[in-house]
């Protein structure tokens, strides 16, 4: 039997070539010093593959089961989750594993940046590099929108708005994108085809090109401080160093091989133990509670746009991301000479730990948003019980006015309730009762972000709530403004004593 | 003409390549955009053309249905959709009926649900008379005004006309700031 | 191999494995009343019916005494003028006809019975003047005017003083309920509830306790009630006869 099969091999790869090609390939030499524990460093774009291939399983798993038709599609998830025998695990699975490589993908490019690897000659791998980082996070986005449920739906809504402030094309595009006058089937047909069919051939053709480029060009050693990339020498000194290599199907491999499996063990077990993402509530428009938040990845791109003042929005939206991929694309053709190692390149290490903490920074953001009004705390949070208590009857009025008129979506009570206004626990300490009208009344001055309420409320709710705002201080504090002994406004918060 | 033939293959064509062959290459030129171009024109026009279709109008409720003054939330199936569109097609609209103009016409304000800014849903919230949105806080008056907010405008107003004691809409499109709901009648 | 068969055949019984029962629910399909009352009620009724700045919901004696429908249309249309809003889509708010009943017939039955017999014995509510007023207008005679500032005065005047301009014990010390903004905001329905079954949570007692009331106290009757409202309701529009009230 054995000795059948070696024969079949033997015919085919007499004709094929496939050992002639493929075997010299695997066996192409990488620096000695890969060989070591610098090694280690060279591990997480393989780890990406890995991952890439997993999604390419999962995915095609999915597609099996999955119905992109708009009217299907979520009860196509629904049924994924809870009667397709593992169909939840697949799920789960494509969703970690998706944005393992979006983080094996980011550490990658970190590693390739800080030593200074993108240098001459690979900066075409970097190029197609950056373009493969920008196909996985299109990936993400459409992968998003498959997830057919409201926050897909008004992720894309919010997608085909920013396209929509193109100038002159904008309308073109939103219809394009959507295939349609309304975001419905066609757009999720549109959205599956990106994902299953555009989008992955784009990625495995750049892939395809990346790996190429890594085998002509070589792996590049670990840089060593006062190594001075030059092009002139660069090839001469690189070939004399292959010279002294070691094969690349060898232990340079098994670091690999250890590696991705690993980051695949893990992400197995968190697909299994914290289970598929969404989906949410069905992708109904007119549903009451919607509340759409980006995916991980865009979160900083959240945080970014909502806090950038409405002036400079569009051109965040539209010219920034341009910019971005643009400045990704320069790295190499701004520096491809010089040191490589990162203690002697304070500046790009510097940059790295900006980028980061400014990333950082802004997905924290993304995740807390508290621009965003908290929909329900009118009617849902209750009032700090003891900001009742104590209260006189008018106070307490000016409480209820105070859910019942939604101040509570944006003012938290003891920091509970929404953040985009500031927190009134305290407030009667700090403004006085003709500040607290004139601000209600007419709002942040210039359309800020508080509205004017001065139409919205009668005399008597403004009576009542200011009545209230001016009793939310801490103990035994005046009111703003009020001077010791002069006759106070209000009251002084005090303990009840149930008289029981 | 009457030079012999020369004895070499390689020098079949003496002085420059025969007309014959520089013809075919040209043809082959021709025929090769010709080709593309047929290919390409109807893909372009299936990817990015429009379907044209009249206005269409959605009844939203007798007159009765609407008091004076309020807003009322309406949800209807978009006829803009497909058939396999599912809920997907459910559209809101904000309705406030507001009297009668001098002339003695009913007026109405309708308004989309989508926000001005990035489109997420706005809800009305009737007790402090305000529309807000989840997404970035944008707020709004009941007239459709922006109040406060990174909203560059007002909300989008539906294109609305009162048909035998019916009020009806044209079935809106997804709007979006350069594609408001009432184009139509501006231009 | 049979172990391997196994594994791929059923048990995907993982953490991760989703449960039909968590599956989130859009808004309008909500139908327990629990989080109904989260999500609707504790915003101004406080998180457990009770301690919030509306009345409390979670008192037997107020919920032994309101007719069923009047409940639902309170909910369903809320009062206007007052803090209380209409919940019911056809009227503005956000919830289905269905979820209205399910919150009008939850609160009844949501807690325990048990609290009964802490709060207010089965007498006192056996012996509670009704929720609604039988009289159509409250109106107030000059000469009923003295009478109810006198009945003001015995049931109500040891906390909120005798004109009503707030005391300095009990339930809101400094309680004035002679405000007008504060009576603005409430309806006469209203304050003849908070008269009959006080606010438990806020020590203010109720048509029978006998806290800070005089020794001979009786119990409000029905009619008594109607006066104290009428009381109330002049000092609202400010007639000038009931704005020196008591003094
Ligand atoms: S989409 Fe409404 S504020 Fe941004």
């Amino acid at each position: 039997m054995y000795q059948l099969l070696r024969k079949l091999a033997h015919w085919i790869d007499a004709r094929a070539g496939v050992s002639a090609t493929l075997w010299p390939m695997m066996r192409h030499p990488v620096p000695r010093s890969i060989d070591g524990p610098m090694g280690w460093w060279y591990v997480f774009g393989s780890a990406s593959m890995t991952f890439l291939l997993i999604q390419i399983l999962t995915g095609i798993g999915l597609s099996m089961v999955y119905v992109p038709a708009a009217d299907q599609a979520y009860e196509s998830l629904l049924y994924l989750d809870y009667q397709q025998p593992w169909g939840w695990f697949l799920r789960s699975l494509h969703y970690y594993a998706g944005s393992g490589m979006v983080v094996m993908l980011l550490v990658h490019m970190t590693q390739v940046f800080l030593q200074g690897s993108y240098k001459y000659p690979r900066e075409l791998t970097w190029v197609v590099g950056v373009l493969l980082l920008a196909c996985t996070m299109g990936m993400f986005f459409t992968g998003q929108i498959l997830r057919w449920d409201t926050d897909a739906y008004w992720g894309l809504a919010v997608g085909a708005s920013m396209a929509g402030r193109v100038p002159v094309l904008g309308p073109e595009i939103v219809h394009t994108l959507l295939g349609g006058d309304i975001i419905g089937a066609s757009s999720l047909s549109r959205f599956f085809a990106l994902h299953v069919f555009i989008i992955p051939g784009a990625l495995l053709t750049f892939l395809g090109i990346h790996l190429w480029l890594v085998l002509r060009c070589g792996i590049s050693a670990p840089p060593k401080p006062g190594e001075i990339v030059d092009p002139k020498t660069y090839d001469a000194t690189y070939h004399e160093e292959l010279k002294r290599g070691v094969p690349f199907f060898g232990d340079a491999l098994l670091k690999d091989i250890f590696f991705s499996a690993l980051a695949v063990t893990i992400v197995v077990v968190i697909a299994a133990v914290v289970g598929p993402k969404g989906p949410t509530e069905p992708p109904d428009p007119t549903l009451a509670g919607a509340n759409p938040r980006p995916e991980w990845p865009f979160l900083w791109l959240f945080g970014l746009l909502s806090l950038s003042p409405p002036a400079i929005e569009t051109f965040i939206m539209l010219v920034f991301p341009v910019l971005v991929l643009g400045a990704l694309f320069f790295v190499p053709f701004v520096s491809n000479r010089g040191e490589r190692a990162p203690s002697r390149r304070p500046a790009a290490v510097l940059l790295v730990i900006v980028i980061y903490t400014t990333l950082g920074v802004l997905t924290y953001e993304g995740v807390q948003a508290p621009w965003s009004p908290v929909m329900d705390a009118w009617s849902g949070d209750p009032v700090p019980v003891n900001l009742v208590e104590g209260r006189t009857p008018l106070e307490l009025q000016g409480a209820a006015v105070f859910q019942f008129k939604n101040c509570r979506n944006c003012h938290a009570l003891e920091g509970i309730g929404g953040r985009r206004g500031p927190d009134l626990t305290t407030i009667g300490a700090s403004l006085t009762r003709d500040q607290l009208i004139t601000q209600i009344s007419n709002g942040t001055p210039g359309g800020g972000n508080m509205p004017a309420y001065g139409k919205q409320m009668s005399p008597a709710e403004m009576e009542a709530t200011v009545a209230f705002l001016i009793s939310l201080r801490p103990d035994g504090q005046l009111p703003a403004g009020a001077v010791e002994d002069a006759p106070v406004e209000g009251t002084t918060p005090q303990p009840v004593e149930l008289t029981e | 003409m009457n030079a012999p033939l020369p004895s070499s293959g390689k020098q079949l064509c003496p002085g420059g390549k025969p007309p014959r062959r520089a013809f075919f290459r040209l043809l082959t030129g021709a025929l090769g955009a010709a080709a593309t171009g047929l290919l390409t024109l109807p893909m372009l026009g299936y990817f990015f053309g429009r379907r044209h279709r009249p206005a269409m109008w959605v009844p939203m409720g007798d007159l009765s249905d609407f008091p004076l003054n309020e807003t009322r939330t309406i949800n209807f199936d978009n006829p803009l959709r497909q058939p396999w569109d599912g809920m997907t097609s459910m559209t809101g609209v904000h309705v406030r009926y507001q009297g009668k103009n001098d002339a003695g016409d009913e007026q109405f304000l309708v308004l989309a649900a989508n926000c001005a800014h990035l489109g997420c849903p706005v809800s009305w919230f009737p007790q402090s008379g305000l529309f807000m949105c989840p997404c970035h806080g944008g707020v709004y008056y009941e007239n459709g005004e922006r109040a406060s907010g990174p909203p560059p405008r007002g909300l989008f107003h539906c294109v609305w006309r009162v048909k035998e004691g019916k009020l009806e809409i044209e079935a809106p499109h997804y709007p979006t700031l350069h594609d408001t709901l009432t184009e139509s009648l501006e231009s | 191999m049979v172990a391997c068969a196994a594994f791929v055949g059923c048990n995907d019984d993982f953490p991760g494995k989703p449960n039909p029962a968590d599956r989130p629910l859009p808004q309008n399909e909500i139908t327990d009343f629990a989080t109904l009352f989260a999500q609707n009620c504790t915003g101004c009724h406080g998180a457990d019916g009770e301690l919030g700045p509306a009345p409390p919901l979670n008192d037997p004696l107020f919920l032994a005494l309101i007719p069923d429908e009047t409940l639902h249309a309170v909910i369903r249309d809320g009062r206007p003028g007052t803090p209380m809003p209409a919940f019911a889509a056809e009227r503005g708010g956000t919830l289905s006809t269905e979820q209205v009943k399910i919150i009008a017939a939850g609160l009844k039955s949501h807690w325990p019975a048990d609290k009964t017999e802490e709060v207010s014995d089965a007498a006192i509510v056996a012996d509670a003047p009704p929720y609604l007023s039988s009289a159509t207008i409250l109106q107030l005679t000059p000469g009923a005017t003295d009478q109810a500032s006198t009945l003001f005065e015995r049931a109500c005047a040891e906390c909120h003083s005798p004109n009503g301009a707030g005391g300095e014990t009990g339930y809101a010390s400094g309680g004035a309920i002679n405000d007008r903004a504060f009576l603005a905001l409430i309806s006469d329905q209203a304050l003849r509830r908070i008269i009959i079954t006080g606010r438990h949570d806020l020590g203010m007692p109720n048509y029978a306790a006998p806290d800070g009331r005089p020794e001979d106290f009786k119990p409000l009757t029905s009619a008594e009630i109607d006066e104290l409202v009428a009381l109330l309701a002049s000092w609202r529009r400010g007639d000038a006869a009931a704005g020196d009230a008591g003094k």
